[in-house]
């Protein structure tokens, strides 16, 4: 079943078209990994499939319901409500974690559970107390964001996002503000989770991961997906030229 | 002199009566007004944005004295008549609104943009990111700043003598021309220092209850 249909988006910031008519399609339990060189879009097409940037147009289906039509003379969304209830289906991560700072981390991955989803507090405690343990941050349940690591600020934002069970994770440069030596423990929680069968679309620099974990990869290049494969077929045997120069640039 | 001192106090404290009054209705009318025209200076209503703009500027552009004068003696002319205390009310309310509103939009933009973008991700709708992510932070951003325009309005409360109300400044001025004595000088800066200290570690303690989670 797909869990992703985005097509033709396309998006401009003023003058400026960032995505020029992009197709991704996400199926349950597929682990996408976005790759390209910066300013490529890669993080505008994720930012738009839970509608923090909207598009001028394309369609946009996620778990079965659009957010976004294409109506021929630009996207049409669903209401207010539709599109809150749809983008929640999907969790967040992002570059600066954007944990809430004034909220202990307990708090931070209860908020959303039950002032959104009016799910049982008490429940979504326990729950989130499994959570925690699964990122390995039971001691910390208690703590404010400011005095834990970049890593583990991370893990909680994961987390956060899972608490609210969503259909999918998308993942904005989950590992790039972070020192080299915490990004290895942020990976490996995303990794635990792929091999959960959980639905990721991971925008990231970190060739490592998207050649293990990643079961498709798209390259995304000046606005355009450029190349769409596994990972053999993008990192081994590429063909596409723009393709080619990025992954000779990384490599040096 | 601790006689005289004694024989003076409930003058005086008739006259910190008007002077509490004036400020406590100024805190508790001003503050909510504020922050309701911070809403709307950060909005993104063109007309709205544009009118609290020229009402900022137009309020803290000219002095408190005039403003109190104007809604006591100019409007009357035009039909409008408040008693003195209303007039005092209106124009203190109107114009601390106006920098409270200064100090919360501040606030407001300094919550850095991530903080909404996650609360939308997490489904949150703007009410809700207002009142569970954004104001608890704004709050402390601001009482700084708030605590600062508090302790002043302590000591803009004696403006009202030019309206002839009996707060605590007038009452001293009189009792200093009616015995020619300075003492009552001295009193009534004992009672503005107490009034500011007292503030002052009130505020002190809510700011480290608020800053409990950076330290």
């Amino acid at each position: 079943m797909k869990k992703i249909e985005a097509r033709n988006i396309y998006k401009r910031f003023q003058n400026l078209e960032v995505l020029k008519g992009i197709d991704l399609e996400v199926s349950e339990g597929e682990v996408v990994a976005v790759i390209g060189p910066s300013g490529g879009g890669k993080s505008t097409l994720l930012r738009c499939l839970n509608k923090l940037e909207t598009i001028e147009q394309g369609t946009i289906i996620i778990d079965g319901e659009t957010l976004a039509k294409d109506t021929g003379k630009g996207a049409e969304y669903a209401s207010t409500e539709d599109a809150r209830r749809i983008a929640c289906k999907m969790g967040m991560v992002f570059q600066q974690f954007n944990l809430f700072p004034h909220m202990t981390v307990l708090e931070n991955l209860i908020e959303a559970p039950v002032q959104v989803q009016k799910r049982n507090k008490a429940e979504v405690i326990k729950e989130a107390e499994i959570l925690l343990e699964k990122v390995g941050l039971s001691d910390k349940r208690d703590v404010y964001p400011r005095k834990l690591s970049g890593g583990q600020q991370q893990r909680v934002a994961i987390a956060r996002a899972l608490a609210m069970k969503p259909a999918i994770m998308l993942f904005d440069e989950p590992t790039s503000s972070l020192d080299p030596e915490l990004t290895g423990e942020v990976l490996r929680t995303m990794r635990e989770l792929a091999e959960e069968k959980m639905t990721m679309v991971v925008v990231t620099h970190e060739m490592g991961f998207a050649r293990e974990v990643a079961t498709k990869v798209v390259f995304m290049a000046d606005g355009y997906v450029q190349a769409c494969g596994t990972p053999e077929e993008i990192f081994e045997n590429p063909t596409n030229e723009r393709l080619k120069h990025f992954l000779n640039v990384i490599k040096k | 002199m601790l006689d005289y001192i004694i024989s003076i106090i409930p003058q005086m404290l008739a006259g910190c009566q008007v002077t509490a009054q004036v400020f406590f209705l100024t805190i508790i009318l001003s503050i909510p007004l504020g922050l309701l025209l911070a809403f709307g200076r950060v909005s993104n209503l063109s007309l709205v944005k544009h009118f609290i703009a020229f009402y900022v500027w137009v309020m803290r552009g000219t002095p408190l004295m005039l403003q109190l004068l104007f809604f006591y003696f100019a409007l009357p002319s035009v039909g409008i008549r408040f008693d003195d205390f209303t007039a005092a009310m209106i124009a203190f309310v109107l114009n601390y609104a106006a920098y409270f509103c200064e100090i919360f939009r501040a606030g407001i933009q300094a919550i850095p943009k991530g903080q909404y973008e996650a609360a939308h991700t997490l489904g949150m709708s703007y009410v809700q990111t207002m009142r569970r992510i954004v104001l608890p932070q704004v709050f402390r951003i601001v009482l700084p700043p708030v605590s600062n325009e508090t302790i002043t309005l302590v000591k803009d409360t004696s403006l009202v003598y030019v309206l002839a109300m009996n707060d605590l400044m007038r009452t001293t001025r009189n009792l200093v021309q009616r015995d020619f004595d300075i003492t009552p000088f001295l009193v009534a800066g004992v009672f503005y220092l107490l009034a500011t200290l007292v503030l002052t570690v009130l505020f002190e303690n809510l700011e480290k209850h608020f800053s409990r989670y950076d330290q």
